[in-house]
């Protein structure tokens, strides 16, 4: 019923929209997710044609051009056909006249009903909604919250339009009145088509089927709304899910580096997206289907990073990784849990080429890796358990950081020298003189820990292979390298396999989490999914035996 | 409280006017009989009048006795006696006081409605080529006193055109009735109406016009057009409901100005109404004549503003439960 | 709030135009001696006559030079406007902030006299009084002064209210200032444009009824004002003399009244942002 194509709408020089596509059927509700100033009020006002900007493109309302229309014909559809159900800010009711007259406003203004007929459907419309009839003739003013909200519903469906947009319609209310209109909006009026505008990931989730997320003045993800919070096929729809605190997910809030600015040439996330291209910046991407899934990403969404298929790996008779299959994406961290003897480490080191011989295939961006080149290390690199044994005591901190670059005879000595400094301080270590000539005996488990990753960290690798870091650790220290893995994900982009025996530290790093028994992967999923709703005995041992604070008393 | 100014604010209000009128003349040096009602009229005075008004008024008794024949006498509805004309103050006053309530009542209501109207197509436009004209113009208007303004209508439809007449609320000994004398009326006031309502345009257009401003950017405004409701619905269903309300308020305060500029109108156009009256008892030193009229304009825009404030929560239900 | 005055003026077309006519008014009025070369009050025996190039606006009924007599006049007005304005000013500053400061009974009486004063209508008690007095210039500056300082303390005052609780004013406060201090320091400065505005109201209202008076004939007889001309050239309306007698005292009275409108209007903009980004005349 509503198709929008290539909508711009600017304001002077700040092009608000930019190019948007949207398609909504009858009877649906479609969620516009986006933060502020992603144009998702102006996308609303643009329907209504109340936005006092440059508009260009079409819309197209069960087949009526909406911008073709003259003032008079455009005024017939707002509210009788399409009506806007506007965020309970303060005098977004008038002031001067009762609720009831509002409410019959638009009946009479339309010539639907006659004043008295108005008044009396007016009064059953709010009576439906839960307003008592005492409040009828009060003031805007002089009613809650909760109580103006439903005013605002039974005005907005007054004219019963075909479509209801909706404007942050559950942001500004408390936990009841959320719950209730939620409810109101769900069974009373489930059959009217709806567009829900809003930044709030759990009031799209409530109210609607379908999801589109707004960004840069496009839609750069679209589907069905369950599918695409469970499993976001764009950079940026994961890292607002990463960003939203929620009762579902159980991973440490991300944020997302930098900041939105306007106009950008090409993508436009692509300055804050941590797997662009050349690509990116020189050209938009289109909104392309792929699976049920509208994404607009060049590299077609989230590009699986590594992908190990049946991979095998024997010592003499004992086999320690049996058919092991799974895939790590683009800046995700994927946990991989399991007691000691369950063959983690081995399937580690065999990722890393550590063991030469094994079974199955291991691709890097789907081409797949015979042998470790440079070029291989360069994307994946390790950081092991025993920071003490894995740095060498003879080299300095400058000379440990560096090696790397030495090896792989990248830039000259100056060159390599800046870019140590560089990555040190972005492992939160001092960039002093003094630190870089000192050695590793001198330092803490966790400053040593700090160096590894920088050691790691400074061939710009896309994957980082993080067996155990913590486990010579104390917990505070621990605490704060685990942190500082997240924040060199939000920043670079960093994808992580994440081994640990630990599941409950797991669920606090990983997206994904897998477990693994005696060599074979029993379990894979979600990590809010594996820790809540596991589904093997051996995961819900493990979850029953995980660190927690124990009450007696209970 | 049902009013804005509480009833104490009325009270010592009135009570200074009491004071005002009674102290003043007492306050003047020499005789208190002259001073009340000035020289030339004692002069006219045979010694019986000058004595029954000397026990009248009790000028020969302490001052707080005096003050209280003085309220006593306001009471029975006595304002003193008129040397000029010969009769009773009240009479008098009441005499020319229809004359100027059609006057000043006409400007008042035109000038409100106007100002309201003209600055709700302002504040609508605003920015506009209309509203910057009409803003300055207005605005320029406003500078004109009202008996220049007066002076010059007088003699541009008076005296060079002819189609107005110079002088009185009718045609003298015409002897007309019904529509004729209406419309006689209607010819004589409409000079000294149309002075006093563009000298007292401004302030209503002004104040209108600053708040449709201010009303046109809040959320309702957004609903009323995304009700899709008509333009005249929006602008004055809507805004224009909001914007007036200041000016409203402000209306007993604007009547002593509006009843002054009668007094400088009347006197340009020679109507017989108070403020002729007046003038002509400033010109005789008639005193007591000057305070009956100022008695009674000030009582009457004090019970104005008092009406106001008792109305003004029916029109604006936001102050209905302040205070 | 930060304004910068120059800005604002820079920026407003109806400020600068009100400026520039006031400082005409004020340039005619203060060299009107070297402008014109009759004493206005002097009278002579030609009377009534036509504008020429001795009497650039003719002359009177008494004889008096009508040129001169518009120039002085401008004097008149302009000395009792800025009087007026000044002392009203001082007492709406005086009353205003110390009921802000002070609070308490005090700060309710004052208030409910300063309610009174406003509803009563202040030119009809001038002309009752002007009735009795017949004020010269000085007790007439005084009188006006006296009853039209109340509308402005009432502004100054919740002005004052907002002030007293800024963080710089509670600064001061601990550091141990005194209520003057604080006064006299902090918040009389930073009522800024208020106190502009409310000058403005008072100089305007204070030329409207001086004329007034005069118009009516009980202003000071000694003084050459606007209104005085104007009733005298009343009396001759029936001759054309009205042209270059009535009409320039009446523009001259409406474009001083129009010139402190307009900067008004461009003051009151200014303090209200949200009628900036007005685009005047």
């Amino acid at each position: 019923m509503l198709e929008i194509r290539n909508l711009r709408v600017s304001y002077g020089n700040d092009m608000v929209l930019n190019g948007l596509n949207l398609d909504l059927a009858d009877g649906e509700t479609l969620a516009i997710i986006g933060e502020s100033g992603t144009g998702k009020t102006t996308l609303g006002m643009s329907i209504m044609r109340l936005a006092e900007a440059r508009v260009q493109g079409s819309i197209h309302f069960n087949g009526v051009d909406l911008f073709a229309l003259s003032d008079r014909q455009m005024r017939g559809i707002r509210w009788n056909r399409i009506a806007m159900l506007f965020q309970n800010v303060n005098n977004v009711l008038n002031p001067v006249h009762t609720v009831l007259d509002q409410v019959s406003e638009p009946m009479v203004e339309h010539k639907l009903l006659n004043k008295d007929e108005a008044l009396v459907k007016a009064g059953e419309l709010l009576a439906r909604f839960g307003l008592s009839q005492a409040r009828f003739s009060a003031y805007p003013h002089q009613l809650s919250g909760g109580e103006q909200q439903r005013v605002l519903l039974a005005m907005a469906l007054a004219n019963d339009p075909e479509l209801l947009i909706l404007d942050e319609p559950l942001s500004s209310l408390d936990v009841t009145t959320r719950e209730e209109l939620g409810n109101l909006l769900g069974e009373i009026d489930g059959h009217r088509a709806k567009l829900v505008i809003t930044h709030d990931l759990d009031t799209a989730s409530r109210l609607s089927e379908k999801i589109a997320v707004l960004y840069g003045g496009r839609i750069i993800e679209s589907g069905l709304t369950q599918e695409v919070l469970r499993r976001p096929r764009h950079p940026y729809t994961r890292a607002l899910i990463r960003a939203y605190p929620n009762m579902t997910t159980v991973k440490d809030l991300q944020g997302i580096k930098g900041r939105m600015v306007r106009p950008v040439s090409g993508c436009p996330f692509h300055p804050r997206c941590t797997q662009a291209i050349e690509e990116c910046s020189r050209n938009m991407p289109p909104l392309t289907q792929s699976q049920g899934r509208w994404v607009a990403c060049h590299r077609g969404g989230i590009v699986t990073l590594l992908s190990v298929i049946n991979l095998s790996k024997s010592f003499d008779s004992l086999k320690a990784v049996d058919s092991v299959s799974l895939r790590i994406e683009s800046g995700e961290t994927l946990a991989l849990v399991g007691q000691s003897g369950s063959g983690k480490t081995t399937l580690a080191k065999t990722i890393m080429g550590l063991h030469s011989t094994y079974d199955g295939t291991i691709s890097l961006e789907s081409e797949k890796v015979a042998n470790r080149s440079k070029d291989f290390y360069k994307r994946v690199q390790m950081i092991f358990q025993n920071p003490g044994e894995s740095l060498s005591h003879r080299l300095s901190i400058l000379e440990l950081v560096v090696e790397p670059l030495e090896v792989q005879r990248i830039g000259t000595a100056e060159q390599r020298r800046e870019k140590a400094i560089q990555t040190i301080g972005e492992v939160e270590l001092p960039r002093t003189e003094a630190f870089l000539n000192t050695y590793p005996h001198h330092l803490s488990g966790g400053e040593l820990q700090r160096v590894a990753i920088a050691r790691a960290l400074i061939l710009d690798p896309d994957l980082l292979i993080a067996d155990e870091p913590t486990a010579f650790l104390d917990a505070s220290v621990g605490a704060k390298i685990l942190k500082l893995l997240l924040n060199l994900q939000e920043h670079r982009g960093l994808s992580m396999l994440y081994i640990t025996h630990d599941i409950a530290a797991a669920r606090k790093v990983s997206d994904r989490i897998a477990v693994m028994l005696e060599g074979r992967i029993i379990e894979e999923g979600p990590s809010n999914e594996i820790v809540t709703v596991p589904k093997q005995d051996y995961t819900k041992r493990l979850l029953g035996s995980a660190s927690a604070l124990h009450d007696l008393s209970k | 409280m049902p009013s804005k100014h509480s009833l104490t604010t009325y009270g010592i209000a009135f009570f200074t006017i009491l004071a005002l009128n009674f102290f003043l003349p007492r306050m003047m040096p020499g005789n208190p009989l002259a001073a009340i009602y000035g020289d030339e009229a004692l002069v006219a005075m045979t010694a019986d009048l000058k004595a029954h008004l000397v026990a009248r008024f009790a000028l020969d008794q302490s001052l707080w006795q005096q003050f209280g024949a003085y309220i006593a006498s306001l009471f029975r509805g006595d304002l003193g006696w008129s040397y000029s004309f010969n009769a009773p103050v009240l009479k008098v006053i009441l005499g020319a006081l229809p004359w100027t309530l059609l006057v000043v009542g006409t400007s008042l209501i035109l000038s409100t409605i106007l100002g309201i109207v003209l600055g709700i197509e302002s504040g609508w436009r605003r920015g506009s080529k209309t509203d910057r004209a009409m803003l300055a113009g207005l605005m320029s208007l406003n500078g004109f006193p009202d008996f220049f303004l007066g002076l010059v209508l007088l003699i541009v439809f008076g005296v060079l055109l002819g189609i107005a007449p110079l002088s009185g609320a009718l045609t003298p000994y015409s002897g007309l009735s019904g529509l004729p004398l209406l419309f006689d009326i209607f010819k004589h006031m409409a000079l000294p109406v149309a002075a006093l309502t563009i000298a007292h345009l401004a302030g209503g257009y002004l104040l209108t016009r600053n708040t449709m401003i201010t009303v046109l950017k809040a959320p309702f405004m957004t609903t009323a057009r995304a009700k899709g409701l008509s333009q005249k619905t929006i602008k004055y269903h809507h805004a224009g409901r909001n914007s007036m309300l200041p000016v409203l308020t402000m209306t007993g305060i604007w009547l002593g100005r509006v009843v002054t500029g009668a007094l400088f109108v009347e006197l340009v156009f020679a109507y017989p109404g108070v403020g002729q009256l007046t003038y002509q008892a400033l010109l005789s030193r008639d005193y007591p004549v000057i305070q009956g009229v100022f008695l009674m304009v000030a009582v009457a825009v004090l019970v104005v503003n008092f009406a106001v404030d008792l109305l003004y929560p029916k029109l604006d239900p936001r102050v209905s439960h302040a205070h | 709030m930060h304004i910068s005055l120059k800005k604002e003026i820079k920026q407003s077309h109806t400020g600068q135009a009100g400026i520039i006519i006031l400082l005409v008014v004020i340039a005619l009025a203060v060299f009107a001696p070297f402008l014109s070369s009759y004493n206005p009050v002097q009278q002579s025996t030609t009377s009534l006559l036509a504008p020429s190039l001795t009497h650039w606006l003719g002359t009177n009924q008494v004889g008096q030079d009508i040129w001169s007599q518009l120039l002085y006049g401008g004097r008149t007005s302009l000395l009792v406007g800025f009087g007026v304005g000044i002392l009203s000013l001082i007492l709406s500053i005086l009353f205003g902030v110390s009921s802000a400061l002070i609070g308490g009974i005090y700060d309710k009486i004052v208030m409910r006299i300063v309610d009174a004063f406003i509803v009563i209508p202040m030119i009809v008690v001038v002309i009752l009084v002007a009735a009795y007095i017949r004020p010269d210039l000085s007790v007439l500056i005084l009188l006006l002064a006296v009853l039209s300082w109340q509308g402005g303390a009432r502004m100054i005052r919740s002005q004052a209210l907002s002030l007293k609780e800024m963080g710089h004013v509670n600064a001061s406060r601990t550091f141990g200032a005194s209520r003057f201090y604080l006064a006299w320091r902090h918040i009389v400065p930073d009522l800024g444009i208020i106190l502009l505005v409310e000058f403005i109201y008072s100089v305007r209202r204070a030329v409207f009824i001086e004329a007034g008076l005069a118009f009516l004939g009980i202003g000071d007889p000694m003084l050459v004002s606007w209104g005085m001309m104007m009733r005298d050239a009343m009396k001759f309306s029936y001759l054309n003399v009205w042209q270059w007698w009535l009409v320039p005292a009446g523009v001259a009275l409406s474009l001083t009244i129009v010139g402190l409108t307009f900067i008004s209007h461009a003051a009151e903009s200014v303090l209200d942002p949200r009628l900036r980004g007005e685009a005047v005349a």
